[in-house]
């Protein structure tokens, strides 16, 4: 049931920790992240972004971040984005142990959630329900873990 | 959640804001069908009370005693569990199955018979009551604007049965967690936690216990990926062993059967297709597969005996056991298709019972002999359900199974109770007439050292004519004599599923 989802968050680990965080073109803009809703305190917030349905399904990202959690708040910038259309998976690796823990079904048993607060059933959210719009001047885009 | 630039935000939020707080239209609200037609059909038969919503808020009272006298030394607590909660806001769930679990309690002591019922406040339940709405997709419904789902557990209802484990009474679905309830309060705890990568796994709701060691057995199926997980838990509730069995074919299975060595399935031909919503419509009956009976050796889980059977469907065992050649015999409710699940639970909600007679259960015996054979051999004419043993033999070579049982001409269900001689064929019947609705049957011992049958039969059932809920227990050998006893609730119930016992 779960399957495609444990995939999806396994490839956010993979290419959070090497993708590309600055873009180098003029005119890019900057996306702020602000997480909300951050429990248990403590290990750290995977969050990778995508700007392509393609991207979203098959999980090539094309920026990724770890970030510390250290309370319930974090907020995460993406500097140097063009302007456009892009989704965000982000899960909570409580145990800090770099992966997205699941049961022994492969459901994920460590906090997860996407841009718009998008919602899937028995798998991630459709790329239309997360996708959002950078602007040229960019944009502040809040996400609840709750 | 809003995503704008921020110049954009107040306005954006402005135009959001006067239609985010509307969960539901009137006219959403007056036009669904399932509501209509079961408040039409709930005005002329009192039938549909089978399907009534519960009181938020619970029952407890005392039930009446209406005949006979309470039977000495029957003293404890039956518990049943079943779908209680249907619809909200005007809308309906279309099929039985998607009903939100409610515990019933009847406590019966000396000095009488007290009845509580409390719903099992699943995270899906105190959500949808505090909107007032529900939200989360059901197993075989989409309310209107749903939610998404994070996983099994946050659709899981707790609605089919429950088993006492160490000082917990368990709330049990079948597509997740089971969920702790404490049997005195009837108070929710959360969801049971097992730990070891285990929390959220499908826990299903047929667990058996082994007479002897008092370990219990259970699985949970994962019918996308053709697999189950195998539990394996002491009297005390510790986990002992739990894992993955590969290979077994995404039919519904509900229900299994023990023997001395093995884990013994029935996957029917009611089988996963593609993932769709709501989650039932991901199966369909695939007439050209046989059924798949398979024995998975209880020392160990890799070492298996298949057998191929004609198409069928079924939700409930009775029994089994095995002889010493290896030899599986059980018995159990077996239809030749699924059309209940799959036509006949749709019909309940809409208060219409005519289609239910096109496809039901018949009392049958399997038998699973060496090299692949295998025979399915009649154990009586008319509709049968809800197979019940002698607990203390589970798993052994036993005589009687006791079921409710109704005819073709009574599409609205069993009124019949009645004990069937598995080596004889001899059976002993009651039957409470055509306005008594019967529930599953409990088979309850004497006393632990009474011979194999020795004991009572107790079920509960609605009375159409009365429009209540009526206990009534049976010396279980002479069921034909009527009733020991007989109580009566001032008030009707939801029908339950499953039920367990708890002495003292």
């Amino acid at each position: 049931m779960m399957k495609l989802m444990t995939s999806t968050f396994l490839a956010i680990a993979l290419t959070a920790a090497t993708a590309n965080l600055a873009g180098a073109d003029d005119g890019t803009a900057t996306l702020t992240i602000e997480i909300s809703s951050v429990a248990p305190s403590g290990g750290f917030v995977m969050v990778g972004v995508y700007d392509s349905e393609t991207g979203w399904n098959d999980g090539t990202a094309v920026a990724g971040t770890r970030a510390a959690v250290d309370g319930d708040q974090i907020t995460v910038v993406f500097e140097d984005l063009p302007a456009g259309t892009y989704g965000v998976k982000m899960y909570h690796d409580v145990d800090a142990d770099g992966e997205m823990d699941t049961n022994l079904m492969g459901i994920p048993s460590e906090p997860f959630a996407f841009s718009n607060n998008a919602r899937g059933r028995f798998g991630p959210p459709e790329w239309t329900a997360a996708a959002f719009e950078l602007a040229a001047d960019g944009s502040v885009h809040s996400v609840s873990f709750e | 959640m809003a995503t704008t630039s921020r110049r954009e935000a107040l306005k954006l939020l402005a135009a959001a804001g006067g239609v985010a707080a509307m969960p539901m239209s009137a006219r959403a609200r007056q036009a669904d069908p399932v509501f209509a037609d079961y408040q039409a059909a709930s005005q002329i038969d009192p039938w549909t009370l089978i399907v009534r919503d519960a009181p938020a808020d619970g029952f407890d009272s005392q039930a009446a005693l209406v005949s006979g006298a309470a039977p000495e030394g029957l003293t404890g607590t039956l518990f049943r569990n079943g779908p209680g909660r249907f619809s909200r806001q005007g809308w309906r769930y279309r099929h039985w199955f998607d009903g939100d679990g409610f515990l019933q309690a009847w406590d019966l002591r000396p000095d009488g018979l007290r009845h509580r019922g409390r719903f099992i406040e699943t995270d899906k339940w105190q959500a949808e009551q505090a909107a007032d709405r529900f939200i989360v997709p059901a197993l075989a419904s989409v309310p209107p604007q749903p939610g998404g789902l994070s996983g099994p557990d946050d659709m899981n209802v707790a609605n089919t049965s429950v088993l006492l484990l160490g000082d917990e009474l368990l709330a049990l679905w079948e597509g997740g967690s089971a969920w702790s309830v404490d049997p005195d309060s009837l108070e929710s705890q959360g969801a049971r936690r097992w730990g070891n990568g285990l929390d959220g796994v499908p826990f299903s709701a047929h667990p058996k216990r082994e007479p002897d060691s008092g370990i219990v057995w259970n699985f949970g199926q994962d019918a996308i990926r053709d697999r189950m997980i195998i539990w394996k838990i002491g009297p005390d509730g510790t986990l002992l062993q739990a894992g993955v069995v590969g290979d077994v074919p995404g039919g519904m299975v509900h229900d299994f059967v023990i023997t001395e060595h093995s884990l013994v399935f029935l996957v029917g031909n009611y089988r996963f297709q593609q993932m769709r919503l709501p989650f039932l419509d991901s199966f369909a009956f695939d007439a050209e597969a046989p059924m798949i009976a398979i024995a998975i050796d209880k020392s160990d889980w890799t070492r298996r005996r298949t057998w191929e059977l004609p198409p069928g469907f079924l939700f409930h065992f009775g029994g089994a056991w095995e002889e010493a050649d290896g030899t599986i015999r059980l018995d159990a409710a077996l239809s030749q298709d699924a059309r209940f699940a799959m036509a006949g639970a749709y019909d309940i909600m809409r208060g219409q019972a005519e289609t239910q007679t096109d496809s039901q259960a018949r009392h049958m015996q399997v038998t699973l002999a060496p090299g692949g054979r295998s025979r399915i051999e009649s154990l009586g004419d008319g509709y049968i359900e809800f197979p019940q043993v002698d607990p203390r033999r589970t798993g052994l070579r036993r005589r009687e199974t006791w079921h409710i049982a109704w005819d073709s001409d009574q599409p609205r269900g069993a009124t019949r109770i009645e004990r069937r001689n598995l080596h004889t064929g001899g059976h002993d019947v009651f039957d409470h007439g055509e306005a008594v609705f019967v529930e599953e049957p409990l088979f309850i011992p004497a006393s632990p050292v009474a011979p194999e049958g020795e004991g009572w039969i107790v079920h509960t059932a609605l009375n159409s004519r009365v429009e209540q809920t009526e206990l009534h227990a049976f010396n279980a050998q002479h069921l034909s004599d009527g009733p020991v006893a007989s109580w009566r609730l001032p008030y009707a119930c939801p029908f339950g599923f499953h039920g367990c016992w708890r002495s003292g």
